[in-house]
């Protein structure tokens, strides 16, 4: 009897699973996020950098007469050279409310003394609204001078008796936009020393997102703050992935006890508190009040940071040291230099780049919360979470302020998390599959 | 499941109820005479020895009664004392013999001596005990030179007190209603001793209200005295104050949501405030905003042609109408705000103050005639401390960009907390900073001595022979145009050497629910005060 010799049918492949054998293709790069994140991230760059070159105004210049004043074009303005304290002039007293003079300087009201009233309180209302408004001053003279905070807007004054609230008498009033002559000497629109007796009108820049609680425009601020932001969000992560990246190839290549010291070292690091290590590294660096403390928050973030990737390379070259192709490599001699440089680099650099542009938005959240507790920049420098800081205080009255440059780090956080996503997506392959 | 989600909903409505019964506490109730209330923070301490704070004034001057007080209109009125006799060299007290402690003992002249012995005692080591001084040997006494018996203070009898002077000190009256010169319990505070005063149970009292509740951190709640003298005349039986918290926001939602009778505005509720409707009332706190100049070696705020560049840099108007914007607060111009009181009217009416106009012209010749005497082509940058609050760190600014941009001086800010600022203040760490008097007394002489050279609170360490010469003379004279002239001379001396530039004077902008009424904004002697106050219905 024969028996058949025992042989393995032949396979055939089914042209189905051959695709899953054959390498599949990297997952397509510009989906509709990353175009749109891309772009974002370069409107943003260009809006730091190229912004100021556009919109020439100081970030710093604060235009006292347009305080917390609503996005404006540029316009003219009078000059008001005698802004001190007034006195109606004497003579005939008005038979009703009258206006002597109305700008944006001051408001200049005059009444007739009426019988029994010992004290008038005069309040002042934006026209279009109803009630009395703010009453802004209580005087036992016929007559007030306004200076507080005045806009160009229509108001209604109304003259009550201040002890029994009966209100006497009203008129609206549009004063005149102005700028005192003090400010215009202070702003270089007028040449200090030489006095023009006659009457001048000068031409103001309009601030198209309005201007904040001290008359600065917020355009000019948002691309002052965004240049700090940005800079903190890329030096920092730049400098302690490159640092950690180092760290974690040495630990994951040295092995043995090298390996374990780093490794503890590493844990130790992460013990560290942050806010805690960013004040001592303040007093460390002698950063006296005043004094910026981008340095400081930028040691500090390298010296706490790094270790996270630190660990991410160090496991990510002790698994490749190991690989056949490694190996196979050590035994046809070649190099360790070379190595790294051939099979280990190509390998972990898709790594780096994810962590990095992980890294950025963080650094960004991490510096906008700094400033935005006082530990980070301080005045006149600002970023986007110095602004938030600032624009807290007039939240209910001018959200504007604080809204503005939120946004702007909500999208530039968003916008570096949808990048860096779609970049793991990109280079890791395993993950590509999960996909496809 | 379902019977599960049924009974949470039932536990959750329940609880809800219970919240909205507890929480339903009126800022007024008419019948019950009750008021309540939100306290900015907890008083750190409440014996009137050694309190210090604002918070602690306002609670001791419900709870305790001086020998005079200040009556409905702000005015002195009798407290303990029925009357009282003040010459050059001492005053005498007749206390009334109805005043009686809330355990039912009588308030005696020897309860005034032994407090004022006891704050005075260097073992107390009260902050204030320096405005005791015009008493005879009280500074020695401090100091531990003499002993407590040798203070110029003596019960005559039970009713009768007798002080001699160091001094003339026609002021005196209105220091006897300050806290620090309340009455105190040598056997009470002999059986609690440093836990004095710390709990509701640990102190006696003496003034229109007990202390019924102290919860630390949490409540305090005052409920009439019946033992007081003057009980019939107190009409709110209970002030209730269950809301602990310094958040001027916060407060205001308590005040809308009709939960506190009264709540203080800041810049940024004020348009909220106008928009709903309510009554802004503003009162003037008498306290003095200022920026101070550091006199010490080496300082270039020394100079005098650089501190005149200053004056003619900041206008104190354009700062309040621009900047901080708040009705109510007014520029400065004078050392002495337009409270102080003069001979007849107020002291500024009498004796108006040089308003200096600025002018960058001349800001700019005077820093350069500083630069000259300093032999220096650059002033160096100089540190601006000042205060942690959102409006110190906006006046900050502001004047960070005017120094830059008036007189090309980097100005850096240097914002601390209070307690930070007044250490720094005190090791002179500053060139200029942002400070602040309120007035201990009714007196012209709490702003005036403030910037003699002796004086502890003279941060800069100005040093003006002139100005001391002029204190001493005021301090020693008992004729009030004497006394006034010299102040006139110091107000003058101020413009124009320096050595602060005023900048505000200070008013509180808040709102109160209008049916409380009869609520006394004070000065001196605690505020608000609600004393006099009553719900209308």
């Amino acid at each position: 009897m024969e028996l058949s010799v025992f042989r393995f049918a032949r396979r055939t492949w089914a042209s189905d699973e051959l695709e899953h054998i054959a390498p599949l293709p990297l997952p397509k790069m510009a989906t509709p996020a990353v175009v749109v994140s891309t772009l974002v991230v370069i409107a943003l760059l260009l809006f730091v950098s190229v912004g100021p070159l556009l919109w020439r105004q100081d970030p710093s210049q604060q235009w006292l007469s347009q305080i917390s004043a609503g996005p404006s074009a540029p316009h003219s303005v009078r000059l008001i050279l005698n802004s001190g304290p007034w006195q109606p002039p004497a003579g005939e007293p008005p038979q009703t409310l009258m206006v002597h003079e109305a700008n944006t300087e001051f408001v200049r009201l005059q009444w007739p003394k009426l019988d029994g009233v010992k004290r008038y309180r005069v309040y002042r209302a934006s026209a279009h609204k109803a009630g009395l408004g703010l009453a802004i001053a209580e005087t036992d003279k016929p007559y007030y001078q306004d200076q507080l905070q005045l806009s160009y807007q229509i108001y209604r004054y109304t003259i009550a008796d201040a002890d029994t609230g009966l209100l006497l008498l009203a008129r609206d009033v549009r004063p005149d936009a102005a700028m005192s002559l003090f400010e215009a000497q202070l702003q270089g629109l007028v040449p200090v020393g030489k006095v023009n007796g006659r009457q001048q009108w000068l031409t103001l820049p309009g601030h198209p997102l309005g201007t904040d609680a001290l008359g600065r425009d917020i355009l000019a601020r948002l691309m002052a703050g965004g240049r700090t932001s940005l800079f903190v969000g890329v030096v920092a992560p730049l400098l302690y992935i490159t640092f950690g990246c180092i760290f974690g190839a040495i630990a994951g290549l040295a092995g043995g006890w090298v390996d374990q010291l780093a490794m503890r070292f590493v844990d130790f690091v992460v013990a560290l508190p942050f806010l805690l290590f960013m004040i001592l590294f303040r007093v460390a660096f002698g950063i006296g009040p005043g004094e910026n403390g981008i340095t400081p928050l930028i040691v500090a973030m390298l010296m706490l940071s790094w270790p996270g990737s630190a660990r991410l390379i160090r496991g990510q070259v002790l698994a490749l040291r190991s690989q056949p192709f490694v190996e196979a490599a050590k035994l046809a001699g070649v190099g360790t230099s070379r190595t790294i440089l051939r099979h280990m680099l190509p390998n972990v650099l898709p790594m780096i780049l994810v962590a990095f542009s992980f890294a950025i938005p963080q650094a960004i959240f991490t510096e906008a919360f700094l400033s935005f507790i006082g530990m980070g920049v301080s005045p006149p420098t600002t970023s986007w979470g110095a602004l938030c800081n600032d624009g807290i205080k007039t939240l209910l009255s001018h959200p504007r302020q604080l809204l503005l440059p939120a946004l702007f780090i909500s999208v530039s956080v968003l916008a570096f998390n949808l990048l860096g996503d779609a970049l793991r997506d990109a280079t890791d392959r395993r993950a590509g599959v999960a996909k496809a | 499941m379902l019977i599960w989600k049924a009974w949470c909903k039932a536990v959750a409505v329940s609880v809800l109820l219970l919240w909205a019964s507890l929480s339903s506490a009126q800022a007024v109730d008419a019948d019950k005479a009750k008021l309540t209330l939100a306290l900015a923070t907890e008083p750190p301490t409440l014996n009137s020895a050694v309190a210090t704070d604002t918070i602690a004034s306002f609670i001791l001057a419900h709870l305790m009664e001086g020998l005079l007080v200040y009556g409905p209109d702000g005015e002195l009125a009798p407290g303990v004392a029925l009357r009282w006799e003040l010459n050059a060299d001492g005053a005498r007290f007749w206390l009334r013999d109805d005043a009686r402690w809330s355990d039912g003992k009588p308030v005696t002249a020897h309860d005034f001596v032994f407090a004022w012995r006891h704050a005075l005692s260097p073992k107390t080591a009260s902050q204030y005990a320096f405005i005791f001084y015009p008493i005879k040997n009280a500074e020695a006494v401090n100091q531990g030179v003499l002993a407590p018996g040798e203070l110029g203070v003596t019960a005559v009898s039970d009713t009768e007190l007798k002080v001699e002077f160091a001094n003339p000190c026609p002021y005196f009256l209105s220091l006897t209603a300050f806290m620090t010169f309340l009455p105190l319990r040598e056997d009470v505070l002999a059986q609690w001793g440093g836990r004095y005063a710390a709990d509701a149970d640990k102190l006696t009292v003496n003034g229109p209200y007990l202390l019924n509740k102290w919860v630390h951190g949490a409540r305090i709640q005052l409920r009439k005295n019946p033992q007081y003298w003057h009980a019939d005349s107190v009409q709110i039986k209970e002030i209730d104050m269950p809301y602990i918290t310094a958040d001027p926001s916060a407060q205001f939602n308590l005040f809308r949501d009709q939960q506190i009778a009264m709540a203080p505005l800041d810049t940024g509720l004020l348009s909220e405030a106008v928009k709903r409707g309510f009554d802004i009332e503003y009162f003037h706190t008498g306290s003095l905003f200022f920026l101070e100049f550091n006199f010490r070696e080496g300082r270039i705020t020394a100079n005098r042609a650089f501190r005149k560049a200053v004056q003619r840099l900041i206008d104190p108007a354009l700062l309040v109408n621009k900047i901080i914007g708040l009705p109510g607060i007014q520029p400065a111009y004078s050392l002495f705000p337009v409270t102080v009181k003069g001979l007849k009217a107020g002291f500024r009416e009498e004796y108006p103050v040089m308003r200096v106009t600025p002018d960058i012209a001349a800001a700019r010749t005077y820093l350069r005639q500083a630069k000259a005497e300093l032999g220096i082509s650059e002033i160096p940058p100089l540190m601006l401390l000042a205060g942690d609050s959102p409006r110190a760190l906006q006046e900050a600014e502001y004047y960070q960009y005017l120094f830059k941009t008036g007189l090309g001086i980097e100005l850096r800010i240097d914002q601390q907390v209070f307690k930070q600022r007044l250490e720094k203040m005190r090791r002179g760490d500053f060139d200029i900073v942002a400070a602040a008097w309120g007035p201990d007394y009714d007196d012209i002489m709490t702003f005036a001595d403030l910037f003699a050279s002796w004086n502890d609170n003279n941060r800069g360490r100005y040093n003006n022979s002139l100005y001391d010469r002029l204190i001493r003379l005021a301090q020693n004279s008992n004729d009030p145009r004497t006394r006034f002239n010299a102040m006139a001379q110091i107000q003058r001396i101020v413009v124009d050497d320096v050595p602060i530039l005023p900048t505000y004077e200070n008013g509180a902008l808040y709102v109160q629910n209008p049916r409380l009424r009869g609520v006394r904004r004070n000065i001196f002697g605690g505020d608000p005060l609600f004393r006099y106050a009553w719900i209308e219905r």
